[in-house]
């Protein structure tokens, strides 16, 4: 460690060395993940993001969502994401490569949002959404500043939030989402991965060993369960 | 700033440290204010996870960006500021000239400051990059790297020009973390922000280089800082001391790759975690070694080594706990969990802060000449500092477990969960607050320590009470 330009150089190959096994080993395997197409149904899959929801991805990045939600559900029979209703298959990589910033977060204070649109056993309303970042509950914070409290000129804005007793605004005033509550919703409900890609499905020796206990493996249609859980994506893209 | 010495004191303040006098104090200076921000919104969020109402109404405080106001104010404020002024004087020392191109260090000092603040007002605005250790936005992000250079400019000289030509331990560290951090921001900014790779990736990049700022940054920082003063105080050579280069080179090689520790059973190739339950048990080598080296820090006494010997515990043990979550069957429990934040308050405050800490006790009398103006405020910054991180980690520890338990148990409704740890977590906050309170203490006591209105004490003794018999130890 006498000689300083091999001294630098080393430090810099152990910088260099991980930083491209990690990141361009990855770019190597993942960087080229293109769209995957579906015989069956004559499409692609993921969907591309609508602008809206685009636009509503950066707004949950820098309100900070990702620092009590997840945007990853994992395997089934790892962890309870099945049980949740949270996913019945596990992310991969394809299913964000329409998106500009992931947000895979890393603490789940609050549940898993990957796929939301498609949870079970329902998927929330738009209209709860909004109310959820209206009110807030005992456990999320209400986001009141994603939202305009103004005097109904004429007719009731259509959407003005539904909202009745002690939080309802003053007569004449009605609440209404701002665009960037109205893109945020959009996204959240954009959120999707019914679809089952092909690298997504258990993969057979997971199936013979997989443990009893979880309701999972030989019996998973999982074929059978795609076409109807397409409605729904198609549902939620409305 | 230029104080002259009150006392004779030549054997301990050498001419290097009164040429680089004012330069350090201005990062020593800057770093502690970033530290009281940060502990003032690192209380903020706490209180935010078990009263999600808190501040609510105020846009730029949603939790998330507390969050990432706190990690920046916490990693490129305090962190970057102190770490640079420790490292700048361990190379200045060491290399046995004058600290060169200062002027450079003052300047880079000053922009990366105004760099990071309006970093800090960016993400208020609603700009943060929302990556984990990376939330400044990226317009702010190319002058912190030329900042960062010119402020390390003087310590890559100061080696480079060194009188003696065998190196030791501090230098290596100081000099990697110099060297390399501006070439991990700048590949990271690039494939995560200027040209942002696809999908997924991005979430990977994130995770090396987070992890990047731990292996290649600060703990090399903070091990320097321990490596130089443990022998220095003690008056003992290090033991097993031919190991150090391994354990130096073992840190830097495998610790990058031990990224994907974040990333298990997430949307990324499933080698990335598996890499990283392995890079993970070989840098356990580094932490052992460390541990051989630098035990003699269980003999010694004083305020620098009682922090000393308190984060090089807190490092050992973050290390080995770290390789532990690592596991598939571990994270199973506690991935996505309080049990990750209780790691990071060991690994960040528990080892980083406390190392500088005692970096910066040892260091300032040093740089001044002076004593520092009251040893009762060390004593109460030290037995609160450690109090609050000991409380922090064991309540995020206990709430991480109850909370991995609950999620896994698939009943439990996501919403009760919070109220069923809401106990570990109020303690959480008060330790929050602990840390804060102690924390003030040692600014108080830096800037009565630094200020020139302070008048000599004559009857004092002078300073240090070791003579300059063991200045001959350390080299």
């Amino acid at each position: 460690m006498k000689n300083a330009p091999v001294f630098l150089f080393g430090l810099l190959a152990a910088l260099t060395i991980s930083w491209a096994g990690i990141v361009l080993g990855s770019h190597a395997q993942l960087g080229a993940l293109a769209p995957y197409f579906d015989d069956g149904d004559q499409q692609s899959y993921p969907f591309r993001q609508s602008g809206i929801a685009a636009r509503g991805q950066l707004v949950y990045a820098e309100l900070g969502c990702a620092s009590c939600h997840t945007q990853q559900v994992r395997r089934p029979g790892y962890g309870s994401d099945q049980a949740r209703g949270w996913g019945d298959r596990q992310s991969v990589a394809r299913d964000y490569i329409h998106q500009i910033v992931p947000q895979l977060g890393g603490l789940r204070l609050g549940p898993d949002l990957a796929n939301l649109a498609a949870r079970k056993p329902n998927a929330p309303a738009a209209e709860d959404l909004m109310k959820l970042l209206y009110l807030g509950s005992p456990t999320h914070p209400a986001y009141r500043f994603l939202f305009q409290e103004r005097q109904i000129s004429g007719q009731r804005s259509l959407k003005a939030l539904p909202l009745a007793g002690r939080d309802a605004p003053a007569a004449n005033y009605e609440i209404v989402p701002t665009e960037q509550a109205q893109s945020l919703v959009s996204y959240l409900l954009s959120l999707n991965h019914a679809f089952v890609y092909p690298e997504a499905r258990p993969a057979p020796k997971e199936t013979k060993a997989g443990a009893p206990a979880h309701a999972a493996p030989k019996e998973t249609p999982v074929p059978a369960a795609a076409p109807d859980e397409k409605k729904k994506t198609e549902g939620a893209k409305k | 700033m230029i104080i002259a010495p009150t006392n004779a004191v030549s054997a301990e303040v050498s001419p290097v440290d009164v040429h680089a006098r004012g330069a350090l104090l201005l990062l020593l200076a800057s770093s502690l204010g970033w530290l009281v921000l940060s502990g003032i919104l690192a209380l903020i969020a706490a209180i935010q996870l078990h009263s999600p109402a808190f501040l609510q109404d105020l846009p730029w405080l949603t939790h998330g960006r507390a969050e990432a106001l706190r990690e920046t104010a916490f990693i490129y404020g305090w962190a970057a500021n102190a770490g640079l002024g420790i490292g700048l004087w361990l190379v200045g020392r060491l290399g046995g000239n004058l600290l060169r191109a200062l002027n450079w260090t003052v300047t880079g000092t000053v922009f990366w400051n105004l760099g990071v603040l309006a970093g800090l007002v960016g993400i208020a605005l609603g700009d943060m990059t929302s990556l984990p250790m990376l939330q400044l936005p990226r317009y702010v992000q190319p002058l912190l790297v030329v900042a960062y250079a010119a402020i390390a400019l003087s310590g890559v000289l100061a080696w480079s020009g060194r009188r003696v030509d065998s190196t030791y331990a501090s230098q290596w560290y100081v000099v990697a973390a110099l060297f390399l951090f501006p070439w991990l921001l700048t590949a990271g900014q690039m494939v995560m922000l200027w040209a942002p790779m696809r999908g997924t990736l991005q979430a990977i990049a994130a995770a090396w280089y987070a992890q990047g700022i731990w292996s290649f940054w600060l703990a090399p920082l903070a091990l320097a800082g321990a490596y130089y003063i443990v022998p220095k105080v003690t008056g003992r050579l290090l033991p097993s001391y031919e190991f150090a280069p391994l354990a130096f080179w073992v840190l830097l090689m495998a610790g990058g790759w031990t990224a994907g520790r974040a990333l298990v059973g997430g949307p990324v190739p499933a080698w990335i975690s598996t890499v990283a339950i392995v890079a993970g048990m070989l840098v356990l080598f580094h932490h052992m070694v460390l541990g051989l080296n630098l035990r003699v820090v269980l003999g010694g006494t004083g305020n620098a080594l009682s922090f000393i010997r308190f984060g090089l515990a807190a490092y050992i043990l973050s290390g080995v706990l770290n390789a532990i979550v690592s596991f598939r069957v571990v994270a199973e429990r506690l991935h996505f969990t309080f049990a990750g934040s209780a790691l990071d308050q060991l690994a960040y405050q528990g080892a980083i802060s406390t190392l500088f800490f005692g970096s910066i006790y040892y260091m300032l009398p040093r740089l001044t000449g002076r004593t520092w103006s009251s040893g009762a405020l060390i004593v109460g910054h030290r037995v609160l500092f450690i109090a609050g991180v000991v409380g922090a980690v064991v309540s995020l520890t206990v709430a991480g477990w109850l909370q991995g338990g609950y999620l896994l148990d698939g009943k439990t409704p996501v919403a009760d969960i919070l109220g069923n740890i809401r106990g570990p977590l109020l303690i959480a906050t008060a330790s929050q607050l602990v840390m804060l309170a102690a924390n003030l203490l040692l600014v108080v006591n830096f800037f009565q320590s630094v200020c020139p209105c302070r008048t000599a004490d004559a009857s004092s003794p002078g300073p240090f009470r070791q003579p300059s018999a063991v200045e001959a130890t350390a080299t």
